[in-house]
């Protein structure tokens, strides 16, 4: 079943004298449980790409249907609460909240959900210690380590219990260490859970551990790999 | 709605330095215009208590045609039995009678022309407390029976280059409309905060100054009351009035409406003063939070790209805004809750103005005072100036689109 469907997908910036194509006509699907990478060149189109899957940004033309629903069509204040449900984002700088510890950054999530309180600090805590920062519940992000902050970041991303999460760059500020503790996790919630990940990389380790495989370059899919 | 609040109240300890200037301003802004409100409204209680405790007392009785040119003529009669009435109404503390002519004050040196009050020392001393600004050698205020005494004010009595127990003539019309007069010896030199009503006033006792007056029996030309509550005296003056429809009764804002004027005026200024402060102080909250947002844009695009929606996101600015200000607002009315308490107390001493101040009816000392509700006020309007001064800053983020704001650095 796919969870996500892009039709002919266009984005076109048109602020210069010269109209650049950012995503050019791109079409595809991701299935349940993918672990997918999108690569390509610096200007290919990825961000752009992942963007509009997660209603970020509006395509010129096409439509990104997810779950059926195509959030092209959505208003602003519908797009937020859609991405506050159904989309969990990893971002390269972390970008967790500076003032709030590491387990209130996770259930804020929730708490935005209006979730029982009970559920809220049980998930909490489950999520922080399946990525191993049951240790780190009361910390603030510079408290801790670049590592440390992005498996919050992780958290954070599931604790909504999103239809699947969009990962842009997420090793990118990451030692090798960090980035393999960091795959290990998100491969292991994959696996185990069945969650849906899609990553904008350039990172070759994240790219070996992927299942699938897009290439873009100028905006179109040049290639889209499924690795057995 | 508590995480909210978390985080703008912790947001505003991000930038510790930031927020302490902004909070120092507050603070100060509202102790400059608490502390000058409280001043100035501490000299008009002053004057107004000084006009209420030397000259106009709160209610006056006269004759319609007196206040005219002050006709010695124009009394009411049965004073006696119309005071007996008026004691009977509820709020009144005390009642005395005046005679009240306009006349001349000689000496060998100066002629002055004064307004001689005539009064009953026992009733005058339950209304004014003129007495009390009799120092120890300065003489007294009739306590002692002296054929033709008289009480004038130091100033008077410099002007007229006299001192105590020495004699001045007073020269008026009397009820037939011949001049006369008669020599008076000083028994007590006074002095209230308003030099040109104390050149200006001389008092005598009714007992001897009737007869040379040639006033009937138990005719006067003014009634002074005082009440409980002064602000009561409109609706005590209008009973007064109904009852004796032939006399005019006034409260002291018609008596002198420069002390109602001042009373008005005082919370108008405080009104302005504070708006200005409150104004000045809400553009720099407007600058200080544009500087938060344009620092945070990448923060703000990522929780509106996680779900916080717009109505949420300008909340927490809101209450950031907000909060900021009542700290402010909260230290700067302890500031000046302790300033305004301490120099109420000890006073402001403005003795090297004196004689300006006190040509115009203001004391030297002044004690600042302001009422609690005037700091709720303040309190509130800190509050809609927090919400005011937060709209634009917050707007201008709820604009930010997240992916843009996201790829700021």
């Amino acid at each position: 079943m796919s969870v996500i469907k892009i039709s002919n997908l266009t984005k076109t910036y048109s602020e210069t004298q010269v109209p650049v194509h950012a995503v050019n006509g791109i079409s595809l699907t991701i299935e349940k449980g993918e672990f997918t990478a999108i690569v390509g060149p610096s200007g290919c189109g990825k961000t752009t790409l992942m963007n509009m899957i997660g209603g970020l940004e509006i395509p010129t033309s096409g439509s990104v249907e997810i779950n059926g629903l195509d959030i092209s069509k959505l208003k602003s204040n519908e797009l937020i609460n859609f991405r506050l449900h159904n989309i969990g984002f990893i971002f390269q700088s972390y970008n967790l909240i500076p003032v709030l510890t590491s387990k209130e950054n996770v259930s804020f999530i929730m708490q935005l959900q209006n979730r029982p309180k009970n559920e809220i600090e049980q998930r909490t805590i489950q999520l922080l210690q399946s990525v191993g920062l049951g240790d780190k519940l009361n910390s603030k992000p510079n408290q801790m380590s670049g590592g440390e902050q992005q498996r919050v970041a992780v958290a954070r991303a599931l604790a909504s219990k999103p239809k699947f999460v969009l990962a842009d760059e997420p090793t990118a500020n990451l030692d090798s260490k960090a980035t393999s503790q960091l795959l290990d996790i998100m491969k292991k919630l994959n696996e185990e859970e069945n969650i849906t990940f899609i990553f904008a990389t350039h990172d070759k380790r994240v790219v070996d551990k992927a299942r699938r495989i897009i290439t873009l370059e100028d905006g179109k899919v040049i290639s889209d790999k499924v690795i057995k | 709605m508590a995480m909210l609040f978390k985080i703008a109240w912790r947001n505003i300890w991000r930038s510790k330095l930031r927020s302490t200037v902004v909070i120092f301003a507050i603070a100060s802004g509202l102790v400059g215009g608490l502390g000058a409100s409280a001043w100035m409204n501490g000299m008009a209680k002053q004057r107004v208590k000084n006009s209420f405790d030397f000259q106009i007392a709160n209610i006056q009785l006269h004759n319609p045609n007196f206040a005219v040119n002050l006709d010695v003529k124009k009394t009411i009669d049965s004073v006696n039995q119309k005071i007996a009435v008026i004691k009977k109404i509820n709020g009144i503390k005390a009642v005395t009678e005046r005679l009240k002519i306009s006349g001349m004050a000689s000496t060998a040196n100066k002629n002055l022309g004064v307004t001689i009050i005539g009064v009953n020392p026992k009733s005058e001393k339950e209304v004014f407390t003129l007495y009390k600004t009799i120092d120890a050698v300065s003489g007294n205020f009739f306590d002692t029976q002296t054929k033709n005494g008289i009480v004038i004010s130091k100033a008077l009595a410099k002007k007229l280059k006299v001192k105590l127990h020495a004699k001045i003539v007073l020269t008026f019309q009397d009820f037939n409309g011949e001049l006369t007069g008669a020599a008076y010896k000083i028994i007590g030199l006074f002095k209230t905060s308003d030099s040109n009503w104390d050149k200006s006033n001389v008092f005598v006792e009714n007992a001897n100054f009737r007869s040379v007056l040639g006033v009937p029996a138990n005719e006067y030309h003014e009634i002074d009351i005082t009440l409980n509550d002064y602000e009561q005296a409109p609706i005590i003056s209008k009973k007064i009035q109904q009852k004796f429809p032939a006399v005019l009764s006034e409260d002291w804002a018609q008596i002198d409406p420069y002390n109602s004027l001042l009373n008005n005026f005082m919370g108008v200024m405080m009104g302005v003063f504070m708006l200005i402060i409150l104004g000045a102080l809400g553009f720099g909250i407007v600058n200080t939070m544009l500087m938060v947002i344009l620092e945070r844009t990448k923060e703000l695009g990522m929780l509106m790209a996680i779900g916080l929606n717009k109505r949420k996101l300008f909340i927490v600015i809101m209450l950031e805004t907000t909060m900021l200000s009542l700290v402010g607002a909260f230290i700067g009315e302890l500031i000046s809750m302790f300033l305004i308490r301490y120099f109420g107390v000890v006073g402001i001493d403005l003795s090297s103005m004196q004689q300006g101040l006190e040509s115009v009816g203001y004391s030297a000392i002044t004690y600042p005072s302001l009422e609690f509700i005037r700091y709720v006020q303040i309190t509130i309007m800190v509050i809609i100036t927090g919400i005011l001064a937060s709209i634009y800053p917050a707007l201008k983020a709820l604009k930010l689109d997240p992916a843009e704001a996201l790829r700021t650095v």
